[in-house]
Formats: structure tokens, sequence, C-alpha cells
């Protein structure tokens, strides 16, 4: 289906919802106050703390097995210091996106949503090492954010996505074909309209609109490869929307891997089998992060 | 005895990288208790001085004692279900739409270690559910082998316990199983699918014949044999798939590394090699 179609289908849609969700004020003021060359991590600090949830959702991904610090930070200003400021902008960009969808009313279970993303950008994070793609924590955060456009579906269209849901149970069409199909447009397209409404950084509105087709990409090719990838055996293993998608995918025949190998050789000689294996021994910590950032009520130092 | 999370990954790898097995974190405790006992038997003081034991020349015999613990030779109807499911979902009607385009409608599958024959049977009831659909007029042909005559004569008798047959659908229990004093019988009609025949996967002049297969299964043996012996024995069931058949091992195993002609295809739970 034709991209540009779909694409003004999606913003139709999303035009159409009167109480979309708006990332925090807070948030965006960050965001702006980091495109200032002088500004300070007191400053940022002081402007963060005035929001004690995503303080405290900071906190939480800081002290998660994707940062790893050798020792629990528990201030603020030293996770900031720890982070650097380059990725403090990520990681508002993560937290408000949490924010914005925490009601679990939609036909996707939010947590089973949550998982996929952050086991999504768990495994961006272990591909893109293993490419030597230069930014880590960008590659994480491309993987959280990637399928935004999922739960907008899922909140704000419930039923004719459920029947999409419905008619990929046990059959093997991937969920963004049947989307196209039944939808006339897909997550992807949906995903790019409302991180442009949120101005989110270009590169991000890429991933987001091009993980299926990395080939597409024209940014940073790599990084929707990465996002794609790790999509792919997330789906595969347990980290799936609780395996409402039934989807099965050979490396040679992948575009991304393709980009992947082009970009680093010895990419060619991955384990795939212990990979899965390895992936499956994560599944338990990325479950228990989840569960960690949703119930996360204790406040934070300064 | 608890092993530290050190010890544990460090025997991780030597397993997985001599034989092909991965212990998945969540099965820790279960080799603990496994390797308790191998511990005893060498009279080994510490689970360091277990790992130079099998590093040493003595390990390629003790290895083999361990995997027989790990594995513990146990099988059962039903036990690799992602591996069923995807076969349901999506590979072998993949290859009935190939075939019925060349008119040639007959299927052919392989347990290439069929123990008691609970793998090869629960291929048959899971093929006789599609004789009026998918399947309708078709031949299907299924074959067990295994090197212990032992287990070939259980095989062939089809007299199951309760722990073999726990796993079952109900829609197949009721339909092909019977119970009689605490024995589990299979029906005729599964059991008239399936042949089994005494085979060592080791026996080249036997494996060349064992032709045109759409699917073939061998879990948990794959793990016993050295590298050299697994590529030639994994070469034979290359050449003995038709094009666009299946491999499968069992759910912790990997052939990484051992034939660059299989192509790997993931699905939800795991993952086969297709010719």
């Amino acid at each position: 289906m034709d991209k540009n179609l779909m694409l003004e289908r999606a913003e139709i849609l999303v035009g159409a919802v009167d109480d979309l969700p708006t990332i925090p004020v807070v948030a965006t003021q960050v965001i702006q106050m980091l495109d200032d060359p002088d500004v300070s991590v007191e400053e940022i600090a002081d402007l963060m703390l005035t929001d004690q949830v995503m303080t405290a959702r900071v906190m939480k991904l800081i002290n998660s097995p994707v940062y790893k610090p050798a020792h629990e930070i528990t201030s603020l200003r030293r996770a900031l210091v720890y982070l650097g400021l380059r990725h403090i902008r990520e990681l508002a960009l993560t937290t408000s996106v949490i924010g914005a969808f925490d009601a679990d009313s939609g036909a996707i279970g939010l947590n089973l949503f949550w998982e996929h993303s952050f086991g999504v950008g768990m495994v961006s994070k272990i591909i893109a090492r293993k490419v030597g793609y230069e930014d880590l924590e960008k590659a994480y955060i491309a993987g959280i954010i990637h399928d935004l456009g999922e739960v907008f579906l899922s909140n704000y269209l419930r039923e004719p996505f459920q029947e999409v849901l419905d008619k990929i149970k046990s059959h093997p069409i991937k969920l963004v074909d049947a989307e196209a199909d039944m939808l006339g447009t897909t997550h992807c397209e949906i995903g790019l309209c409302i991180a442009r409404k949120w101005n989110f950084p270009e590169v991000y509105c890429e991933v987001i609109s091009c993980h299926h087709n990395p080939g597409r990409a024209t940014i940073d090719p790599i990084l929707s490869a990465i996002v794609n990838l790790a999509d792919l055996f997330c789906t595969v293993r347990e980290l799936n929307y609780g395996g409402s998608q039934w989807i099965s995918f050979n490396l040679n025949e992948e575009e991304a891997w393709s980009i992947l190998k082009k970009a680093s050789p010895a990419l060619a000689q991955l384990d795939e089998e212990r990979f899965c294996y390895e992936l499956d021994d994560a599944v338990p910590d990325v479950k228990e992060l989840v569960a960690s950032i949703f119930n996360s009520t204790e406040r934070v130092n300064p | 005895m608890a092993i530290s999370d050190k010890d544990f990954e460090q025997l991780r790898d030597f397993i997985y990288n001599l034989c092909g097995m991965y212990f998945h974190a969540t099965k820790k405790y279960f080799l603990e208790s496994r390797l308790t006992r191998r511990m005893e038997a060498t009279a080994t003081k510490s689970v360091q001085d277990y790992y130079l034991l099998l590093r040493s020349p003595r390990g390629t015999e003790e290895i083999k004692y361990l995997m027989d613990e790990v594995t513990t030779n146990e099988t059962y109807f039903f036990r690799n279900v992602p591996q069923l499911a995807a076969l349901e979902t999506k590979l072998l009607p993949e290859i009935v739409e190939a075939k019925n385009k060349m008119g040639f409608r007959k299927l052919r599958i392989w347990s290439a270690a069929s123990s008691s024959g609970e793998e090869a049977y629960t291929m048959a009831m899971i093929l006789l559910e599609k004789r009026t659909t998918l399947l309708k007029d078709w031949i299907i042909e299924i074959v067990g082998t295994d090197i212990n005559e032992t287990v070939i004569a259980q095989a062939k008798e089809g007299i199951y316990n309760a722990y073999s047959v726990r796993n079952i659908p109900d829609v197949y229990r009721r339909k092909y199983i019977r119970e009689d004093n605490g024995k589990f019988i299979l029906s005729p009609e599964v059991k008239k699918f399936v042949t089994f025949n005494k085979l060592n996967l080791y026996e080249d002049s036997k494996m060349i014949f064992m032709k045109s297969f759409d699917f073939i299964f061998c879990a948990n043996v794959l793990i016993y044999f050295d590298t050299a012996s697994k590529s030639k024995v994994v070469q034979h069931f290359y050449n003995n798939l038709q094009p666009y058949g299946y491999f499968f091992v069992g759910q912790s195993e990997s052939l990484h590394g051992v034939n660059d002609k299989f192509k790997t295809v993931h699905f939800p739970g795991g993952f086969g090699y297709k010719k």
C-alpha cells in the first residue's frame, strides 16, 4: 500500500482525537533548555524536580540494568551528572512517553506494551554494541519508543484494532501488514504523526516510521535496522505483546540484516541460537524493570 | 549444593561450546542437583574441581555422564509445544501448498532418535487431525529410528505411563488414548502411521537410504557427539530432506557452527533449520 496514502490516513485519525495526550510541560521545557549550550546540570535538575513522577521514573531507569551504575544512584543531580547532558534529552523523552500513555484501557495491556518496548530497547542496545554503533543510549531509546503508534491504535481505535489482533491470532500474518490491510494505515505512520506533534528529534521520528522498512530510512538507516532486528527477536522470544502476533523470520532474508552486515561484517558470525537463549534469560529482568517503573511511588532526593 | 553465578556461567559456556546445549538461568537449580550427583560419583570436592575434570582428558567420558543426568532420557507426548505450533501454523501448510502444486501428495516425517515413540506418535496425532482438511487424500509416512532395540520394542507396543501422556491436549487424548488400569494405550489408528526401525546415526551406509523427508526431528542426541561426528550426521540430515524441508533439534540445543547450509528460521518460542 502507498506509504503517502497511509500517512494521510494516519494524520486524519490522529487529528480526529481531541484528547490526545501531551507530553509533560516539564519535559518539553527540559528538552528546550538543553538547546542552550550554557545550561548547567543544576538548572536542569531544579526544573525536573518540579515533576516528581518524572523524577521517580528517571531514577528507576538510571538504576536499571540498562545503565548499570556501579552503586545505586539516589540523587537526581548525581544521576544527571552520571548520564551527561547529552542523554538527558533522551531520558526526558522516554519518561514523558511513558507518562503520556498510562491509562490501561486499550486493546493491548499496558504492561505487555512496555515489556515489548523495553525489551526492544534492551536488545537494540545489545545489537548496537555488536555492530559498533556509536551511541548505545540512542539505540536504547529508539527501541523503547518505536511502537508509539501501537498505543494510539490500542486506545483510540480500540474496536477496529481488536479486530486486527483477532485476525492475526495464530495466523502467520504480520501485525503491520494486517493493520495496513484492515485499517488503511499502520502503527508506523500513526507513531510518526504523534512524534511530530510532540516535536521529537527527526532521527527518532524516522525510527518510528521506518522500523519495519529500514531500507527507507535516510537519516540513520543503521539505527532503524537495529530496532527492526531487535523487534523481530523480541517478537519470537516472549516479549511479544503476550503472543498476539505469529511471525517467523530468517535473518538472511531480512533487509536490516544486510544493512547491518554491511556496516559490520563480523556480525555474520553471530550465534543467533545462543542470542535467543540469552534473550530468554533476560526476559525476567525486563519484566521486573517495567513493573518497577509503573509502580514507582517513592519520592526521590534532590 | 548451590553454585555461584560465576561458576554457573563458566559451566554453562563450557557445556554450550562443547555440546551445543544451553542452560537457561531458570535451570540453574536443576543443574545444581544433577551436578551434585556427578560430583559424588567422581569424588570431586568443588564445582571448580569438577570443571577442571571436564576440561581434562577424562572429561570426554565424564561429559557424557553429565549429559545423561541433565537430559534424563525422558520423553513425553507434545513435548516441544512452540515447535509443534510452528509446524501446524506455518511450516506444514507451506510445504503442503508447494507439494499440492506439484501434484505430489505425500508427506514423510522422521523422528531420528525416537526412543519409546512419543515424538513420532505426537506427529501422527497432529497429522491425523488434518486428514479431512489440509491432508485430505495425502499419503503420510512417519518413521521412528533409534539405536536401542529395547525402546524400539516399547514404541511398537504403544503403551505409556501417566507421565508420558500428561501433556496431550484433551482433544487428542479423548480420541487416541485409552486408559486401562493406570496404563495408557495408544489407538491402532495412530500406530498404523508410524514404523520403527533400529538405526545408528553414525552408520553412513544406512543413513544414505533415509530419503526424501519433509521434516526431521532429532532432539537431545547430537549433544553427545563430538564436532566432527555432529557435522557429518547433520550433513546426512540435510541430504535426507526434500528441498525446503525442515530439521529440528531439542528445546535448548543449537547447531551454530555445525553446518552452514541450513538456514535458521525463527518462530515464536523456537527455531528450526530449513534446507
